[in-house]
């Protein structure tokens, strides 16, 4: 596709569509032509956000659900990578028959499972820190496990006749080249986490943001209930943005080692 | 995933780290060492459920909590006879294809016109379109419901927005494979720009187009699920919803074993689909060594799924009367106050 260069035709194209869309969306709500009982306009969801970051909601809300998003992710690469590594690797034929019990494992529906959670784990952070550490843990230990599958064995036979340890193979075949699939595992991982927070906090929680949500949905406050989404949808693309950050610089790295 | 993010990643594994600039190894790598399927597969599972209920026998899991895989299935049982389970998981899975019906005509369309035709309204386009595929449509439920009315339309139009997204980004995926010596071939065969298209484009994207649908069904089915249990009064996610402020805890468990079995046999009905239509796929589930399933097998299936599809909506229909029905035991009844 052919680019118009410079930081003006670049700008314009990554930003172009969103700032028409926003004034679109202001016009038509200062015109009345998009009724305030249920649209919300940019400029009240705009006043609406300062005053949450101002009088520390937004903060706190915020704070509780990027936590609990990040303990149960954490939790799942804790458990996932090593478990991943082991029945792609190292337990080839545990791999082979445990394969068919987590992927459906990974399909279960984890709202079937939030009940059983909340039951046996209570209103707390407990349930909602589970439930987000098993919808991030299939994609992890599924893409962990494919990318030690996919290692080349020629590079693991040769490095094995060089004589390298095996914490050392492991360290600079197997991880380098399994990376590309553990961090688009990491990527699906995080979305999902984040995707399934908000309906798992809507239905079991006092604070975070799918409580605001919830509570902006039983009240009918439109603007809190836009403000509260738009912020979802920040958190979700800067989220989406930082894993696409970290798998360039891997994918980077692992190129220029590989040449 | 967020439906976005999912269909970014092409749904068949093996093409993601190519497309991450990954070398051919991977794909060597990949060809020689993807599991064969056996009929081991389902001793697993098997061995678990069995050791479940075992553990449970033996008293090690407290009853309160965590019910035995029989009372569980007695539940279920239970509420087939009592309280239409069937129905509610017709009405859940025609919710869920209605909303993936609605999906492919507006994101199969939409993607082909925007990857095909106009890739320069395309560029200006997509960072709107991937903030828009980040929306939770699931936040914005009431919106939905002053739109659309307190109706089905509200739940399945937000499915549909949670389907939609994985089919167009994967429509647009399988556009972009496509191979231009193809469609060069054919023009100089002298095919005309309609047939190119018809001949060569679309059967090239549709794996894609139904890879892309069948993550967009699986991220409907599980939304679906969160939406019946909080605001709907039918479907599966009430049966669980109701149970759980029931304290009815076999219950609870026995409506999310159907829960889960609808979602594996959802997918395995699309696994088997891809595999009988897609028989020029070079790569994916018809790769595993099974039998593609013949003509006949697929129109049986196809038909069975109609059926399926039109009890559901019947009973979606009917849903508030059938569940205010005299025959129905009042502790499963809608709290109508």
């Amino acid at each position: 596709m052919k680019r118009i260069g410079g930081f003006f035709g670049d700008s314009f194209y990554r930003f172009g569509s969103i700032v028409l869309f926003v004034l679109a969306w202001q016009t038509l709500c200062s015109t009345g032509l998009a009724p305030g009982t249920f649209v919300a306009s940019p400029a009240v969801i705009a006043e609406t956000l300062a005053k949450w970051a101002v009088n520390g909601f937004l903060a706190r809300h915020g704070l509780i659900s990027l936590s609990r998003a990040l303990y149960g992710f954490l939790l799942a690469v804790a458990v996932g990578v090593p478990l991943g590594f082991l029945l792609g690797g190292w337990f080839k034929a545990a791999g082979r028959i445990l394969d068919p019990l987590l992927k459906f494992l990974g399909q279960f529906n984890p709202f079937a499972l939030f009940s059983v959670f909340m039951l046996i784990f209570g209103l707390g952070e407990t349930s909602k820190v589970a439930m987000i550490f098993w919808v991030s843990l299939w994609p992890i230990l599924h893409n962990a496990s494919l990318g030690v599958r996919t290692v080349d064995p020629l590079f693991v036979k040769l490095a094995r006749s060089l004589g390298l340890s095996r914490p050392r193979i492991l360290w600079r075949i197997v991880v380098p080249s399994s990376a590309p699939y553990l961090f688009s595992g990491l990527r699906q991982a995080s979305g999902t986490a984040f995707f399934m927070l908000i309906p798992a906090e809507m239905l079991g929680a006092a604070r975070g943001l799918g409580w605001l949500i919830i509570n902006a949905q039983i009240n009918y406050q439109i603007p809190q209930l836009y403000a509260g989404t738009a912020i979802i949808v920040a958190i979700g693309l800067a989220i989406d943005a930082l894993f696409r950050f970290l798998e360039g610089q891997v994918v980077r790295w692992r190129e220029k080692a590989a040449v | 995933m967020t439906p976005a993010a999912a269909s970014r990643t092409p749904p068949s594994k093996n093409i993601a780290p190519v497309a991450l600039g990954g070398k051919a190894t991977a794909q060597r790598g990949m060809r020689m060492t993807l599991p064969r399927r056996s009929p081991t597969r389902f001793l697993v599972p098997a061995a678990m459920l069995a050791l479940w209920e075992t553990l449970s026998r033996l008293g090690l899991l407290d009853p309160q909590f965590v019910p035995g895989l029989a009372d569980s299935l007695a539940a279920a049982l239970d509420m087939t006879r009592r309280a239409f389970l069937l129905t509610h998981a017709m009405v859940s899975l025609a919710r869920v294809a209605l909303a993936l019906g609605l999906a492919l005509l507006a994101g199969v369309p939409l993607a082909f016109s925007l990857g095909h035709a106009w890739p320069g309204a395309f560029r200006f386009l997509e960072p709107l379109l991937r903030v828009l595929g980040q929306i939770n449509p699931y936040c914005l439920f009431p919106v939905f419901v002053v739109v659309f009315g307190l109706g089905e339309a509200a739940k399945i139009s937000v499915l549909a927005w949670v389907a939609l997204w994985p089919i167009f980004f994967g429509t647009l995926a399988g556009l972009g494979d496509l191979d231009p010596v193809l469609a060069r071939a054919a023009r100089g065969m002298g095919a005309g720009k309609a047939s190119v298209f018809l001949k060569v484009a679309i059967p090239a994207a549709s794996p894609s187009i139904f890879a892309g649908a069948r993550t967009g069904v699986q991220m409907a089915f599980f939304i679906l699920i969160a939406a019946e249990m909080t605001g709907a009064t039918a479907g599966l996610g009430w049966l669980v919803h109701n149970a759980g402020a029931m304290f009815q805890v076999p219950r609870i468990y026995g409506a999310g074993l159907v829960i889960v079995a609808l979602g594996l046999g959802l997918n395995r009905f699309l696994v088997f689909l891809d595999r009988g239509l897609f028989f020029w796929r070079a790569s994916g589930p018809g790769q595993d060594g099974l039998p593609r399933p013949g003509p006949l097998a697929l129109a049986l299936a196809l038909a069975a799924a109609l059926i399926v599809l039109a009890i559901g909506l019947i009973g979606m229909a009917r849903a508030e009367s059938l569940l205010n029905d005299p025959s129905v035991v009042p502790e499963y009844r809608v709290w109508t106050e």
